[in-house]
């Protein structure tokens, strides 16, 4: 019975293993020698450090990164669609432009919509 | 006309509308109206059963049988009573969210009116879907949507928190069942349900690894629905977010998540299937312990919203149980017909609850069952109509949340589950106490001195109470009225 | 829209008008009281119709659902309209009895009637179980929100208890659909319908575990033994139209249930030795047990309800004798019980409006003033003990003659005659403390400060109605056990 159970547990180490191995080859290779204060701190390229370890971001960043993820996804379709569009206009006619258009057209009002909302404008 | 096109036709709707909130400076309410509008045509078209079918090369993917044009029903349903909800809410969703409540008027209502089409439109596409990428993607259009909606109070702390919780346990849930979904593609090669099935029925070999797909999907559905040991999140989520998302989350949402499981669990129960015995313990084991986690719960709080937000997940007990009773064939009815019917019948209850909540709250009230006190002196009217939605709720004989019960509870004598019979009993019992102290509560004296304000509603919800009140008590002597819109 | 419809629905129509404001008790009792002259015109006419047969009787179905076969059928017999004919008296005296009292009294009692009389006169299993949870939930409101003394504790034990007491009845009722159904695709809530298929039921096996499970699902309605302690607090707590309306009438529900379902379909489960011993320790309870309680009451309205408790036993045992002078019995006792509670409890609101107390220590020598009230009380309490020539003798006889029946001396005392003759003892008891309540309360010295004068002659019509029935009954019971018992037979009890 528990033998059954063999891929799954595989599938699990792997996932385990991958991330062990990634962190222990950070352990491994990176901070190898002792560390102290002077080691640590920027040496003749870069500035003392100044202000909190974790400074608090604009709001507007994590927009602008999101909007750049979600715009930036639609390549993933448009592609595949780029790839094959000499092979099947010939079976579709010009209907499989409209259908990217159709598409494209929803990305449109997103970006309408953002820009109407002043999620593109980095200065109000 | 293909059902297909009145999803399209919504979504576009949905479109127009935040373009139109964006660009137009028209009055919040018109966007309100032109969604219900939209609804209330895509419902007539549904109801007069001129949705026909879809063309032969989408039937890999999207089917149209009475269960997924009665989803859509309900979904459509939803979605008007949410928009009127939110509009008797209104005056809160734009005090948390304006930058100036005091200069603006309407500031951020249009997206709040707009977004439940999109969820609307998830939804339908679900109820149809049966394949497996579909299923996700319709999913997510809800669950994305979701994220919004129950964070949209952005000056309110609670409703941010609720955000995050929602998103995260949301976010990990998708997680689950995607990993899931992949495992069951990688054994059977198929990504449509029926291929599935087929696999299913002549699986030879080793079946732990679609006992572990299995495993993910459940749980990930678990998550969606509320089921005992996923329900964490809904109290919490429930209490912060906006009164009319928490309605349609409690019934959308959960409606979205069973529909699902109908059409999952189904392929997983096909005629035999390698993990038919382990789905149905499955099923039981969660429903079981979701029905006892949920009442019991229940019974402690103080908070009328995080209340039904146990009740949801007592209700959520009930379904569970309900899909794994499969041979119900002396109700000819299906497992996932029983799980529809109690939906249907938890809908108007539901809404009538949270209307009612909505009017308290617009008048300054507090969202304790304390606060209740009184109102069936106040306003005679609302007393009397939520006291029928709390004892359908609690599943008194001649109101429809009776007859959703009794189906369930009819099922597990058929199948001869005595276990989940007692615990259902158990279950309802303990309904009667915590949905009772409500009622009490609405009959009794106020604790103040002074009377407050009386709340009241505004005419759509007043129509949408009055009909949820009759469906409630018509459905209650008369079953089959759902039942013919479910059982062609 | 048939009689019987009328009937069930008319209370809940004048409900429905006086929560909309019409004036409530010239509604309330408009409706009542033309309740009345339909059920006793039923009563009368069934009499002359069927009179020999004990069919049922004005009979209508509307199909609600198809497939489980579920309708909206009515009908009745004997049994059912004896049991309509109580709702309607006590309904009427309830609310007669009602003096400057809130909408909301007049509602409720008027909800609890038409549940009631739905639950007596529906056919079908469904309806007849919906309509006396439907009674129920007003019950449980007004004894929260109007009740005396520890209203709240005692609101929420009668929800719990009755509530888990008719879920339980749920399984059961389900079991016995489930039980009689010759395959699983035809399955009917119709107990004409059932009663045929109950002959040959497929699962003979489960028919003790189905009884046992109906016959606790029932008893706790009706506060048999050990689920009766909700019964005392609740009708001492509940305001007094609710404690005439639930002891005098609604209770009964759980007896009539296992008359008219539990006893004809799964008869071999009545007669399975371990459910007869079963129920016979459970009624030896409500007797014994009970009239012990009851002895050491020091209040009268705690006093009346824990009597109420006690002859439930009585009931019981004409249940638990098998045949059909014990049923007989049962069903008149049931009755008179209900009339004389009612009477009763009428009685003790009243002292409690007036007096403000119902401590015996501090009652005494009320009769001097209130000769009416104290002769009316009498009837009640004499009633209650079983004194002859009112209603409740007459159920008592029958039904500790009919546990003898098959006596043989030869064969020695059975288990049920042992029971007969320790409950004979609560009789005793009963008249023990009935007696000492009345001497204490309208007679012996005159307690200081309390003052008890006569009811006006309009508030003397209900106390007299509830009365003189007792005094009709207990004369000639026949008027009711001619059509009693052939409906009983006609059931198929031996």
């Amino acid at each position: 019975m528990l033998e059954n159970y063999l891929p799954v547990l595989m599938q699990m180490l792997m996932a385990a293993g991958f991330a062990g191995v990634t962190l222990l080859a950070s352990v491994l290779a990176g901070k190898s020698a002792k560390r102290n204060k002077m080691k640590d701190s920027a040496y003749e390229c870069g500035m003392l450090p100044l202000g909190e370890a974790q400074p608090r971001f604009s709001v507007k960043f994590y927009i602008v990164a999101m909007l750049f993820v979600l715009f930036d996804i639609e390549v993933v379709f448009m592609y595949p669609w780029a790839v094959i569009f000499k092979d099947y206009v010939a079976v579709f006619g010009a209907a499989i432009f409209w259908w990217m258009l159709s598409f494209v057209g929803i990305l449109l009002v997103a970006f309408l919509y953002a820009w109407r909302k002043k999620a593109l404008d980095w200065s109000s | 006309m293909s059902p297909l096109s009145l999803e399209l036709g919504l979504g576009l709707l949905g479109l127009v509308l935040l373009l139109v909130e964006s660009f137009a400076s028209v009055p919040r309410k018109l966007i309100a109206y032109a969604a219900i509008g939209g609804l209330l045509a895509a419902l007539a078209v549904i109801v007069s059963g001129a949705a026909g079918s879809v063309p032969d090369s989408l039937k890999e993917f999207y089917v149209v049988d009475p269960l997924a044009l009665f989803y859509k029903g309900f979904a459509i349903i939803a979605t008007l009573a949410t928009i009127i909800l939110s509009l008797e809410y209104a005056p809160i969703i734009h005090q948390f969210v304006a930058t100036h409540p005091e200069r603006t008027k309407e500031a951020g209502l249009g997206e709040f009116y707009s977004l439940p089409l999109f969820v609307c439109v998830g939804m339908m596409v679900m109820a149809s879907a049966v394949d497996l990428i579909t299923i996700f993607v319709a999913l997510e259009l809800v669950t994305v949507s979701f994220y919004v909606l129950v964070a949209f109070m952005r000056r309110s702390a609670a409703s941010l928190e609720a955000g995050v919780k929602y998103l995260i346990l949301g976010a990990l849930s998708t997680g689950l069942l995607v990993y899931g979904m992949s495992w069951l593609y990688g054994m059977t090669g198929e990504l449509s349900l029926s291929g599935v099935a087929y696999k299913l029925a002549h699986w030879e070999g080793n079946s732990a690894p679609i006992l572990f797909a299995v495993g993910l999907m459940l749980a990930g559905l678990a998550f969606k629905v509320g089921a005992v040991p996923f329900h964490i999140w809904i109290p919490d989520v429930y209490q912060g977010a906006p009164t009319p998302v928490t309605a349609f989350l409690s019934v959308g949402s959960k409606a979205a998540g069973f529909v699902v499981l109908t059409r999952i669990v189904g392929t997983f129960l096909t005629p035999g299937s390698v993990v038919a015995g382990p789905v149905i313990q499955i099923l039981l084991i969660l429903g079981g312990a979701t029905i006892l986690l949920g009442n019991l719960a229940a019974i402690a709080q103080t908070n009328f919203k995080r209340l039904l937000g146990y009740s949801s997940i007592a209700h959520a007990g009930y379904l569970l149980v309900a899909l794994a009773c499969i041979h119900t064939g002396g109700l000819k009815m299906t497992s996932g017909e029983v799980a529809a019917f109690y939906l249907a019948t938890y809908l108007p209850m539901t809404f009538v609850c949270f209307l009612i909540l909505s009017a308290m709250r617009a008048k300054g009230y507090g969202e304790d069952i304390a606060s209740l006190k009184g109102l069936g002196r106040a306003n005679p009217t609302l007393g009397l109509a939520l006291a029928i939605a709390l004892a359908s709720l609690a599943g008194l004989p001649l109101t429809a949340g009776f007859m959703g019960k009794f189906f369930v509870i009819f099922a597990t004598v058929l199948e001869g589950y005595y276990t989940y019979l007692a615990i259902a009993v158990i279950g309802a019992a303990t309904g009667f106490f915590y949905y009772f102290k409500v009622i009490l509560a609405v009959y009794s004296k106020p604790d103040g001195p002074s009377e407050g304000p009386t709340p009241d509603l505004g005419l759509l919800s007043k129509v949408s109470l009055a009909v949820f009140v009759a469906a409630i008590l018509v459905v209650g002597v008369y079953p089959d009225l759902i039942r013919f819109a479910l059982v062609k | 829209m048939s009689l019987l419809e009328i009937i069930i629905l008319l209370p809940l129509l004048a409900a429905l008008v006086t929560w909309l404001g019409s004036p409530a008790r010239i509604t309330a009792l408009a409706a009542s009281l033309l309740n009345l002259v339909l059920v006793g015109w039923a009563f009368l006419n069934y009499q002359s119709l069927h009179g020999a047969d004990g069919a049922m009787a004005f009979r209508h179905a509307r199909t609600v659902l198809t497939s489980p076969h579920i309708q909206f059928a009515v009908g009745a017999d004997g049994l059912s309209l004896t049991m309509a004919l109580l709702t309607v008296l006590v309904t009427l005296a309830a609310l007669w009895s009602l003096v400057d009292k809130e909408r909301i009294y007049y509602t409720s009692t008027l909800l609890i009637a038409s549940g009631a009389l739905g639950a007596f006169l529906c056919t079908d299993i469904f309806f007849l179980y919906a309509f006396h949870e439907l009674a129920l939930i007003p019950t449980f409101l007004m004894i929260a929100l109007f009740g005396h003394g520890d209203k709240k504790d005692a609101a929420w034990r009668i929800t719990i208890y009755l509530g888990v007491g008719s879920l339980i009845l749920l399984a059961g009722l389900l079991g016995v659909v489930w039980y009689c159904s010759p395959e699983k695709g035809k399955l009917t809530f119709d107990l004409l319908a059932l009663k045929p298929l109950a002959a040959d039921a497929p699962y003979a096996k489960y028919a003790a575990a189905n009884f046992f499970v109906l016959l606790v699902g029932f008893g706790t309605l009706v506060s048999l033994f050990p689920f009766h302690s909700w019964a005392a607090p609740a009708y001492a707590a509940a305001p007094t139209p609710i404690a005439m309306m639930h002891a005098g009438v609604l209770k009964k529900f759980g007896l009539y249930g296992l008359i008219r379902i539990a006893l004809p379909l799964l008869p071999t489960g009545a007669n399975t030795p371990w459910v007869q011993h079963a129920l016979l320790y459970m009624l030896l309870g409500n007797i014994l047990v009970m009239g012990f309680v009851t002895l050491h009451q020091r209040r009268l309205d705690g006093l009346l309800a824990n009597s109420s408790v006690m002859h439930m036993g009585y009931i019981f045992l004409g249940l638990a004798s098998g045949n059909a002078l014990g049923q007989n019995g049962a069903v008149l006792l049931m009755f008179a019980h209900g009339i004389s509670v009612a009477l009763l409890f009428m009685l003790c609101g009243r002292l409690r409006n007036q007096l403000g107390t119902l401590e015996f220590d501090k009652l005494g020598g009320l009769a001097a003033n209130a000769p009416f009230l104290s002769l009316i009380f009498g009837v009640g309490a004499f009633a209650s003990i079983g004194l002859p020539g009112l209603a409740n003798f007459a159920g008592e006889v029958l039904i500790f003659l009919s546990t003898f029946k098959n006596f043989q001396a030869s064969e020695g005392f059975t288990f049920l005659q042992i029971t007969t003759i320790l409950s004979l003892w609560g009789v005793v008891i009963s008249a023990v403390y009935m007696l000492r309540a009345y001497r204490k309360i309208f007679f012996g010295q005159p307690s200081a400060g309390h003052f008890m004068s006569d009811p006006s002659l309009l508030q003397r019509v209900p106390m007299f109605l509830l009365a003189a029935v007792l005094l009709v009954v207990g004369l000639y019971p026949a008027i009711l056990l001619n059509v009693v018992q052939v409906s009983l037979a006609a059931t198929g009890l031996k």
